[in-house]
């Protein structure tokens, strides 16, 4: 991944802030950067938003596409992700070079969501056994500048919430065909449920105590961090350490109860956020990608 | 300023897709106007005093249909009384999606300069484009985008506007949308009300087509029909087997009965038939429905009446007639019956024939009788009655409701006075779907414009052979000429041959509006008196005929013979040419005779026919048939223009030797076309009839102990040829006209879509049409492949794809039959004519078949063909026995077999006015109380205007 050159003496000038709970950029440990979103930037996706983190920058695109369900979950749609590097956010990325990168995070998000209560796939079935929609969640990565994977939740969440799917019907006759007929109003569709949609919160161990939202530099001063996803009500899907270092069972608890608290407390101006946006309808001043 | 569109749709596969479409509007879209000063628009359509004069709107105003208006009442919007109209783009986009006839109608009607209808491009107009709202309907969005450009249209002519009341009319007929237009502040009427206002125009009324509403007012509530079931479930049916797809065939002789032809692969159920009104369910001719077949005890038989719908007969009376078509037959001419269910597609198309009035005075819904028999009378309502008998109309179908025993429609057009030449020659042409209006001006838009002459750029690309000695035969009057020839001596003692055809291709491109229309057209179809042009008069008389003294574009074929008619090689060339002369057969002829001659154009002449009697003689090796079939020519007085005199086409040598290098250059083209593109190549195929077809030949020629042998063609033609009768000089013609009677229809076909090339009359193993590029179509298409193959020419994607020219090649064939029927109905109303003029006359012929109850009976002096009934409604029957075996009928006890000479009468039957026939009974030989006696007087006074008919 995008890493920076540093020198021994910035680090334990980071290293020092930390301690102290003053980091370069002035935030305390547990404040995350300035955020912008934005939805319904891609018109020709069911549903997409963009976030900015720093200069970290992601898009995301939910497609629904009509599928067959898994044999092993005939009841419930499914929830794909991919995750693509664009060359444009590191030269790195170029050719393959972000691929490790894209399926680890896409592995991390199948966790986070590989639970009944984050998003209810059965609400995504139309017909048991036969067809379902799958989501195809594609995240695109513009511009890295540390702490990715809050970012794309962040971003995922954002996307979902936009997400309309077209409400279809089965009809079956008496030979027992089955069609599938589509409303024509194009406003007469299905939302998804993200209450529960949880956003991960990544703490990184400096020194001897923990970050969220670390900057590159940052990074680099860290040797280990915990990723938590945390729901609304603080409920825990998924956690995950990630880097070389090693953690104490104590830290990791200590870890884990700032991501809970941290988590929590971003899901809720979110949420208003995306609903004032929506709220605006049409009328709502479009920034796009030329912004 | 950018917009997008979002719409979700379903997939072949089933998926659902949502599609985005950008949507760009602007702020340059004019009015089209003369009342507005603010758009800056070049040329206004609309002009600054609509000559409308409407009781409803004393002010100048301009009408506004919506989608509804233009799609039922476009017979309306067609009449030239109606001008200035505003046709929104909303309204034209919806009407192109739901019918592409009506679109079309609509597009020319626009395209006419003098009608002043204006295309306001709504959607894309900043102020008038509207999305849709959350709740609503494409429907409504549709009625909504409309009223609001209308809400547009009144604001900003008023804006402009010096003086007062200018006002828009929206016509709709829908209720709501009315009401909706009036809360807005709009002025809308429907299209009912505003043209029965229309002050200068009641005629306009009749040309209305009915709409549902007002049909239920005034029908009786009882139910005649059973329902017809909807669309999906007639699919669902179809699919799962328990209803069947079919084309329905109204039976001409019997109005209660019908077939339905079955498409599909599975041999069996082929037709199923159909009788009895409520079976029928309102299906018209040609209409694609869906029946259910009724149980094996329900199944009947054909029936043999002949019954025609009389119009009057109240319901009970109709069963009895049903009843009388279920006449006692046995099982096993039981054919599986059905009845129609639903209707899948309707053809309907505007219908020609006459009024039946009512008997009721002052009544204003009549009965129309089609000309076609095969299409059920039509309910019409007009206050011209009177003034519309007697005359041929033409009149749509609107609907036909459950509870109506006839269809109902409207008036569109009258034609004229039945019986009036013109009057049937627009007849046929209709009835026969020969296009014939003249070309619009999207067509005409892409003609060269005149003064035309030969480029630079042109001569770069051509051979020049300015100098070659070309002239072209042809017969006389031709003014389209397709082809010219030369032949000249090379300086190796060969020959040099030349055919040159007229380089169309070169006018007409690909794709344009002019080219469409040739296509559509397929070919020039020749009636006795008129032509109707594929191509605009500019090309096929001047631009592209071969006239002589002139220069012309031509594409030649130029092959290197040897003195005895062999092929050396053969070169294609673009070229341009200067014919020296342009002759007539008999002009040619005579120049080839007169030893006195010896310019370059009579040498040509010369070897031509000497090479063109070797090239005969070859063909005629191979097994190519020489058939007859008795042609004729009418000649017409220069002043009534009726026909005053027939004449039999006359064959010169001169005929077979043009057409001898024709055939030599089509089959050359063939080779070199399919050569280069097998899997494109439009080719033209004649195939070889089944042994069957000449079982009728084989009777008759045994009858005269004479063995017409069928086995291949070269055993047909060497058969014919043997067969002679000591003593009767026409028979063989007889015989080869009965043998042209056998053979199959030749047709056009894609090379990538058959594997079957041959030429059966011809004996060449492949054939093409490269000739005559002014009159057929598929010349045209054959020269732009050739073209391509020579590298004279670009290609294009369509030309490339064989299931595109799959599709060109049937309608071509459909035109191509269709103009056939058309002049043999020409000819035969010319015959008709003629008989008119000339009372009745007694004349000898020949037996051509011998049917049950009949003789067929030609008359080689008029090229005419006639039945002669031996049944008669009034009186008794005469002794019938019929032998089929060698077909033989015995009446009474003189016994009729085929080639008999025979003395006839002939006179014309004009009992019925849209089906006047000739009539002939027999003279000689005399059989008491069947021939009747020859009525010599009336050849003294041809003045008799009404020849007695039953005598």
């Amino acid at each position: 991944m995008a890493a920076v050159q540093m020198s021994e003496a910035e680090k334990v000038y980071i290293m020092h802030g930390v301690q102290d709970d003053l980091r370069v950029d002035g935030r305390g440990c547990d404040d995350y950067r300035h955020m912008e979103i934005e939805t319904d930037v891609v018109s020709n996706t069911s549903g997409s938003a963009r976030v900015k983190l720093g200069l970290t920058d992601i898009l995301v695109g939910v497609k629904a596409e009509m599928g067959r369900p898994k044999l092993e979950k005939p009841f419930e749609g499914c929830l794909e992700f991919f995750v693509d590097c664009s060359a444009n956010a590191t030269p790195e990325f170029e050719g393959r070079g972000g691929e490790d990168l894209g399926t680890e995070i896409a592995n991390t998000l199948y966790r986070v969501f590989d639970n009944g209560c984050s998003i209810d796939l059965k609400t995504l079935c139309i017909c048991p056994m036969e067809h379902c929609w799958t989501l195809y969640v594609d995240v695109l990565l513009l511009q890295c500048d540390g702490n990715l994977f809050d970012a794309i939740s962040v971003a995922i969440k954002a996307a979902l919430f936009n997400t309309r799917i077209p409400k279809v019907q089965m009809i079956e006759d008496e030979e027992g065909t089955k069609e599938i007929e589509l409303s024509d109003d194009p406003y007469d569709c299905m939302r998804l449920d993200v209450e529960n949609v949880p956003c991960i919160v990544t703490l990184c161990k400096i020194g001897h105590r923990h970050v969220v939202d670390a900057t590159l530099q940052e990074k680099a001063c860290s040797m280990a961090s915990l990723l938590v996803a945390v729901t609304k009500k603080g409920t825990i899907t998924c956690v995950r350490k990630v880097g070389g270092g090693s953690l104490d069972p104590e830290s990791v608890f200590e870890m884990i109860e700032t991501g809970k608290r941290v988590g929590k407390a971003l899901h809720t101006p979110l949420q208003e956020i995306l609903r004032k946006e929506e709220s605006l309808g049409k009328k709502r001043h479009k920034v796009g990608f030329l912004g | 300023m950018l917009k997008s569109k979002t719409f979700v749709k379903k997939t072949r596969s089933g998926g659902v897709m949502k599609i985005v479409r950008e949507h760009y509007l602007r702020d340059d879209i004019w009015c089209g106007s003369e009342v507005c000063d603010s758009c800056k628009q070049g040329s206004p359509v609309l002009q600054q005093d609509p000559c409308l004069e409407s009781s409803l709107c004393k002010c100048p105003h301009y009408i506004l249909p919506d989608t509804n208006v233009v799609l039922h009442q476009i017979d309306v919007l067609e009449d030239p009384a109606i001008t200035n109209v505003i046709i929104l783009q909303t309204v034209l986009q919806e009407a192109r999606h739901r019918s592409a006839p009506v679109y079309k109608r609509i597009k020319d009607v626009i395209h006419n300069v003098e009608r002043h209808f204006y295309t306001f491009t709504n959607e894309h107009h900043r102020e008038t484009y509207i999305e849709q709202a959350q709740g609503e309907s494409a429907n409504d969005r549709n009625d909504r985008a409309i009223r609001v450009a209308a809400k547009w249209y009144s604001e900003h002519l008023k804006k402009d506007q010096k003086e007062e009341g200018f006002q828009i009319i929206l016509l709709t007929n829908d209720k709501k949308n009315k009401e909706k237009a009036e809360e807005a502040g709009l002025v809308a009427y429907t299209c009912e009300e505003y043209i029965q206002s229309l002050v200068a125009n009641p005629e306009l009324v009749d040309r209305l087509a009915s709409t549902p509403d007002d049909v239920n007012e005034i029908e009786s509530g009882k139910i005649i029909f059973q329902e017809h079931l909807p669309l999906s479930k007639l699919q669902q049916g179809i699919k799962s087997g328990t209803y069947l797809q079919g084309t329905f065939r109204s039976n001409r002789d019997n109005y209660l009965e019908a077939t339905v032809w079955v498409h599909g692969d599975t041999e069996e159920n082929k037709e199923v038939l159909i009788q009895g009104l409520k079976n029928l369910n309102r299906a018209v001719h040609e209409d694609v429905v869906a029946v259910q077949l009724l149980p094996k005890d329900q199944w009947v038989a054909p029936s043999s009446v002949v019954l025609q719908d009389e119009g009057t007969t109240e319901d009970d009376e109709e069963e009895e007639k049903e009843n009388s078509l279920k006449s006692v037959v046995h099982e096993s001419m039981l054919k599986p019956t059905g009845k129609v269910v639903g209707i899948i597609k309707r053809n309907w198309r505007p219908y020609c024939g006459m009024l039946s009035k009512s008997q009721i005075k002052e009544a204003r819904k009549h009965l129309f009788t089609p000309a076609d028999r095969r299409i059920p009378r039509i309910r019409i309502e007009t206050r011209q009655a009177s003034t519309l008998e007697g005359q041929r109309i033409i009149v749509a179908i609107d609907g036909w409701p459950k509870n109506s025993r006839y269809p109902n429609g409207h008036f569109v057009r009258n034609l004229g006075i039945a019986g009036d030449k013109e009057t049937e020659t627009e007849v046929l042409l209709l009835e026969h779907d020969v296009p014939h209006q003249p070309f619009s001006q999207a067509v005409l838009s892409f003609l060269p414009k005149m003064p035309w002459s030969i480029t630079e750029e042109d001569f770069k690309s051509r051979t020049d052979l300015r100098h070659i000695g070309v002239c072209s035969v042809d017969p006389p009057g031709c003014t389209d000429i397709d082809d010219a020839l030369h032949c000249r001596d090379l300086e190796n003692g060969n020959l040099e041959v030349g055919v040159h055809i007229a380089d169309v291709s070169h006018f007409i491109r690909p794709g344009n509006a002019l080219d469409q229309e040739a296509a559509s057209r397929g070919t020039t179809v020749y009636l006795c008196e008129k032509r109707i042009d594929m191509v605009p008069e500019l090309l096929s008389s001047n631009l592209c005929s071969l006239r002589s003294n002139v220069e012309r574009l031509a594409f030649s074929c130029i092959w290197e013979m040897n003195h005895d008619a062999e092929i050396i090689n053969t070169k294609f060339t673009k070229s341009v040419i200067n014919s020296k002369a342009s002759l007539t057969y008999a002009e040619a002829q005579m120049r080839i005779d007169d030893t006195s001659m010896n310019d370059e154009i009579t040498r040509s002449l010369r070897g031509l026919n000497r090479l063109a009697k070797i090239l005969k003689k070859k063909r005629i090796e191979m097994g190519a048939l020489t058939l007859s079939s008795p042609e004729v020519r009418f000649h017409i007085d220069s002043e009534t223009h009726d026909p005053i005199d027939l004449q039999t086409k006359e064959l010169k040598e001169t005929n077979s030797m043009v057409e001898e290098f024709m055939l030599l250059a089509n089959i050359s083209v063939a080779k070199k076309i399919y050569e280069e593109f097998a899997e494109c190549a439009l080719l033209r195929k004649h195939p070889a009839p089944p042994p069957s077809n000449y079982d009728m030949l084989v009777k008759a020629a045994k009858s005269k102990d004479l063995d017409i042998r069928t086995d291949s063609a070269k055993a047909l033609a060497d058969s014919l040829d043997a067969a002679q009768v000591g003593g009767f000089p026409y028979f063989n013609t007889l015989l080869r006209i009965l043998a042209t009677r056998c053979m199959m229809q030749a047709v056009y076909f894609c090379s990538g879509m058959d594997t079957d090339f041959h030429h059966y009359g011809l004996a060449s193993p492949i054939y093409t049409h490269f000739t005559s590029p002014i009159r057929r179509y598929s010349d045209i298409i054959v020269h732009r492949l050739l073209a391509v193959s020579i590298g004279a020419d670009i290609t294009y994607p369509d030309l490339m794809d064989k299931h595109k020219q799959a599709a060109l090649c049937n309608n071509l064939n459909y035109r191509h039959k269709m103009s056939q029927y058309a002049q043999r109905s020409s000819v035969a109303f010319h015959t008709q004519l003629f008989f008119k003029s000339k009372g009745i006359i007694n004349e000898e012929g020949f037996i051509l078949f011998v049917k049950k109850n009949a003789i067929v009976v030609l008359i080689p002096k008029f090229g005419l063909e006639g039945t002669v009934f031996f049944e008669n409604k009034d009186k008794p029957n005469p002794r019938l026995s019929f032998k089929e075996e060698i077909p033989t009928l015995t009446v009474e006890d003189t016994v009729f077999r085929v080639f008999d000479k025979v003395k006839v009468t002939i006179s014309l039957d004009a009992s019925n006015v849209q089906h006047q026939k000739i009539r002939m009974s027999l003279v000689e030989p005399v059989i008491p109380g069947v021939s009747v006696s020859p009525q010599s007087n009336c050849n003294s006074e041809p003045d008799a205007k009404k020849p007695k008919l039953e005598s």
